[in-house]
């Protein structure tokens, strides 16, 4: 008897799945439809109110109020946010339109600050995607989404922060990252934070000098993916970043990145620190030797060269490597460097050999593509 | 002697009502796990709950072969339509001797360079390497002798410029963006040393710039039952044993890794034939025994294309390099059996991969075979017997096909009648034969295996219709 129990009980179980299946795979086959049918109503509803305010009427509030009560539910925003898609989003209706809508996105921000972060993560996406700072101040929003970054869910930090950036104010994004800094456990990687300020739509000028500003306040990962930001924005803080690397008293990866970007943008006054560096034999200090090396590929002048002819016989298989790369990026050639070439150190040898045969194929990989 | 029968037969009913008891409820727990979470994964998505920046890590995509002339063209041209920027592509020749190399020389424009190597794992020297920088990305190929997938991995890893790796098949294409979705988890969680992707069997679905552009279940019948079983499979463990950290597998089609941690742990065993689940287990060892936190993930939407074998003779031999792949792992790695310090990996994930995959196909056949004596010597209910096993394949192909639904449901593929009634079909015919003629290749596979555990045998590939 005790066999046929679970057996009947697993039967059961077959046919609660079988049943499962059915059920979702039909309501799968509808959603697309209710999608479209939602977009419809929505549309209808819009185009109305877009009538009116071509005859120079306000919107009626009660299309506010139901909007409001629509858009409150996932699916309504989803459908809205189609919706727009369609439209002409320059024409001056459809800003006007938005213009007046303002109230209703305050009240949904309100209303997905409560929700479940998946949704909430979605109204930061539609607010991010549709870029209303174009169309409205809205600071009162900006001050509730920043809110959202306190959420468990990355994707709804991520996309708060998108969000920010789209609605372009410089202090309340730098507000957000010390808010992010000063959660345990939300912290975001600092290639999602470096991407994420890069789509901010404000002056960027303002950003990096506020930032700049709030250094010291932010983490060390913080830290470095403003500097990564920085150095894909701007190249007038050559400065700055030159007196962080000489801080010894900075993290490693810091100055790391102080060191990218000088390489970025040749800084005279830098030229010194980075040959002193590529020069270093310890080889506890290999990291900054290599970044140097790549860096000082766009200093010119003989002691640079020098410089790297010497680390091409470094210890480290990075310091050769990038050392060899920056002596090709300088245009040396086989007679230059025959002493290397020609020399017993084998593994400079190979690397400076293997760099110079690089470029030998990229100039014969253009002309064959230039002919063809 | 038939008391004894009796006895021994009682016995035997008793293990088998724990053992599928255990299996029963294990496969409700993850299949049940499993299609939830993609449903609850389609509906993030669905409400652009994703990282959907250029948030590029460097990947190198290391591509081994030995004797992929067939395919290997397509796997790469597959590999440059990624939707993805900063990668490198890098394939090594196994010491093939159809032309693999030469076949990749010509199709991509490559130039021999006496490029160093840094040998940081150990790997059989090259004899060649060639380059080119006319594509997309740089394609890198070592020609070296035949050392087995392991030791072309190893080369991979030391002549790969980036951070992070990703290891796949020479039979395989990625989907378009499969790249992007895998290294996702490691941007969510900085402590994610490892990701695996889903592995799906292209025979059937028209692939074009790495987008699956029409999806039907394969011709042939037997890739057809691998569809389903692949998507159990797949369903059934990782996503499960992904809530806890537990997978102690990521297939070595699809699998992203961080490479200055597997170079700290020694690289790709050279001697197994598992070299993939070997890795993962090795890393998991690595991780605990260096009081390392870690995380080891598995993308459901990081999605790679594989041919599955066509002939039933090419799925034996797969199916019995698997097995000696996995009794070497676990073999090697026993001091995790049991041993608290390695929490849920060794008292589930090990331990299930232990009876539910290592022992089960003798489990099972020992199972028929006391079935028949019970038969002949008139010990058994056959009524009960048959609605017993009436109800394992109705449950087991039930679940199955949740699993295959949940997976066709939640990345937007439009199945067609026909497909559907194949679907079910065979999901019967795949748990009630395939399970058992695959239960007794798996049993035999350790016959002789002291003679054959370095030979991987040769499977027939079929010309990869990429467009």
């Amino acid at each position: 008897m005790g066999s046929e129990v679970f057996l009947y009980a697993y039967g059961l179980v077959c046919l609660s799945m079988l049943v499962f299946n059915i059920v979702y795979s039909l309501h799968l086959r509808s959603s697309d439809r209710r999608l479209r049918r939602q977009v419809r109503g929505i549309a209808a509803r819009a185009e109305v109110q877009m009538d009116r305010i071509r005859q120079g009427l306000p919107v009626e509030m009660r299309h506010r109020s139901h909007m409001a009560r629509r858009l409150s539910r996932a699916a309504g925003l989803l459908a809205f946010d189609h919706y727009l898609d369609e439209l002409d989003s320059n024409g001056p209706v459809f800003q006007e339109y938005l213009h007046q809508m303002r109230p209703v996105l305050l009240r949904l921000a309100i209303v997905y600050q409560k929700r479940e972060d998946t949704q909430a993560a979605y109204f930061c996406h539609f607010l991010a995607r549709h870029n209303f700072q174009r169309h409205m101040q809205m600071d009162q929003i900006q001050q509730i989404v920043a809110t959202y970054m306190g959420k468990k869910s990355i994707y709804c930090r991520v996309n708060a922060l998108k969000a920010l950036c789209a609605l372009g104010r410089p202090e309340t994004v730098v507000a957000a990252l010390l808010d992010l800094d000063g959660r345990p456990g939300a912290q975001l990687h600092e290639k999602i934070i470096t991407e994420t300020l890069l789509t901010f739509t404000g002056e960027p000028d303002a950003l990096i000098r506020l930032l700049w500003e709030r250094f010291e306040r932010f983490s060390s990962q913080i830290q470095r993916a403003v500097l990564d930001y920085i150095r894909f924005q701007s190249g007038n803080h050559c400065q700055a970043m030159f007196a962080l690397l000489q801080d010894a008293g900075r993290g490693k990866e810091l100055r790391l990145a102080a060191i990218r970007y000088l390489g970025k943008y040749p800084y005279p006054p830098a030229r010194q620190a980075l040959v002193a560096f590529v020069e270093d034999p310890d080889p506890l200090q290999w990291e900054y030797a290599a970044i140097s090396a790549t860096s000082l590929a766009q200093y010119q002048g003989d002691d640079v060269v020098e410089a790297l002819r010497r680390a091409i016989h470094s210890g480290n298989w990075y310091v050769r490597s990038n050392a060899a790369a920056s002596l090709e990026a300088h245009g040396v050639s086989y007679e230059d460097v025959l002493d290397v070439v020609a020399g017993e150190d084998r593994y400079a040898k190979e690397m400076l050999a293997y760099r110079l045969e690089s470029r030998r194929l990229a100039e014969e990989n253009e002309e064959a593509l230039a002919k063809a | 002697m038939r008391d004894f029968i009796q006895y021994f037969l009682w016995c035997v009913e008793c293990f088998f009502i724990l053992y599928m008891l255990g299996y029963a409820s294990f496969l409700f727990l993850s299949v049940t796990v499993g299609s939830s979470d993609l449903y609850a994964a389609k509906r993030r998505n669905l409400l652009k709950n994703e990282l959907s920046n250029e948030y590029y890590l460097p990947v190198s995509i290391v591509v081994p072969a030995h004797n992929e002339g067939v395919t290997i063209e397509a796997t790469i041209r597959s590999l440059l339509a990624l939707d993805y920027k900063l990668y490198e592509i890098i394939v090594v020749d196994d010491g093939s001797t159809d032309g693999t190399a030469q076949t990749v020389r010509e199709s991509f424009r490559m130039w021999p360079v006496s490029r160093p190597i840094q040998r940081r794992i150990p790997c059989q020297p090259a004899q060649a390497i060639y380059e080119s920088r006319a594509w997309k990305v740089p394609i890198t190929l070592v020609c070296k002798q035949n050392g087995g997938k392991a030791d072309a991995l190893n080369m991979g890893i030391n002549v790969s410029n980036y951070p992070y790796f990703l290891c796949m098949d020479a039979d395989s294409i990625l989907q378009h963006d499969s790249l992007e979705k895998i290294v996702r988890p490691v941007l969510e969680d900085p402590s994610v040393i490892a990701v695996g992707g889903t592995v799906r069997p292209c025979n059937g679905a028209e692939i074009q710039n790495g987008r699956v552009v029409r999806y039907r279940m394969p011709k042939k019948l037997l890739a057809a039952m691998q569809v389903l079983e692949y998507d159990r499979s797949f369903l059934a463990s990782r996503i499960l044993f992904d809530k806890f950290n537990g997978n102690i597998i990521i297939s070595g089609a699809f699998g992203l890794f961080q490479k200055n941690l597997v170079i700290a742990a020694g690289g790709y065993d050279r001697t197994t034939m598992g070299e993939d689940m070997e890795l993962v287990v090795k890393l998991h060892v690595f991780c605990r025994e260096h009081g390392r936190p870690y995380r080891m993930r598995y993308a459901t939407d990081a999605v790679c294309w594989t041919q599955v074998p066509e002939s039933l003779g090419d799925l034996c031999k797969q199916r019995r390099r698997w097995h000696i792949g996995l009794f070497q792992s676990m073999k090697k790695h026993r001091n995790i059996l049991a041993n608290p310090k390695y929490g849920a990996v060794s008292f589930v994930s090990y331990l299930y991969f232990l009876i539910y995959e290592l022992f089960s196909p003798y489990i099972e056949v020992f199972g028929v075979f006391t079935t028949l004596l019970a038969f002949a010597v008139d010990l058994i209910n056959v009524p009960f017997m048959l609605l017993f096993f009436g109800i394992y394949v109705a449950y087991t192909a039930i679940l199955s096909l949740t699993a295959f639904f949940a997976r066709i449901h939640t990345i937007d593929m439009r199945l067609g009648i026909a497909d559907v009634c194949k679907a079910i079909s065979l999901c019967a015919i795949e748990v009630s034969c395939l399970r058992f003629i695959m239960a007794w290749v798996r049993m035999t596979a350790l016959i002789g295996y002291r003679k054959k555990k370095h030979t991987w045998g040769c499977i027939q590939r079929q010309k990869i219709d990429f467009k």
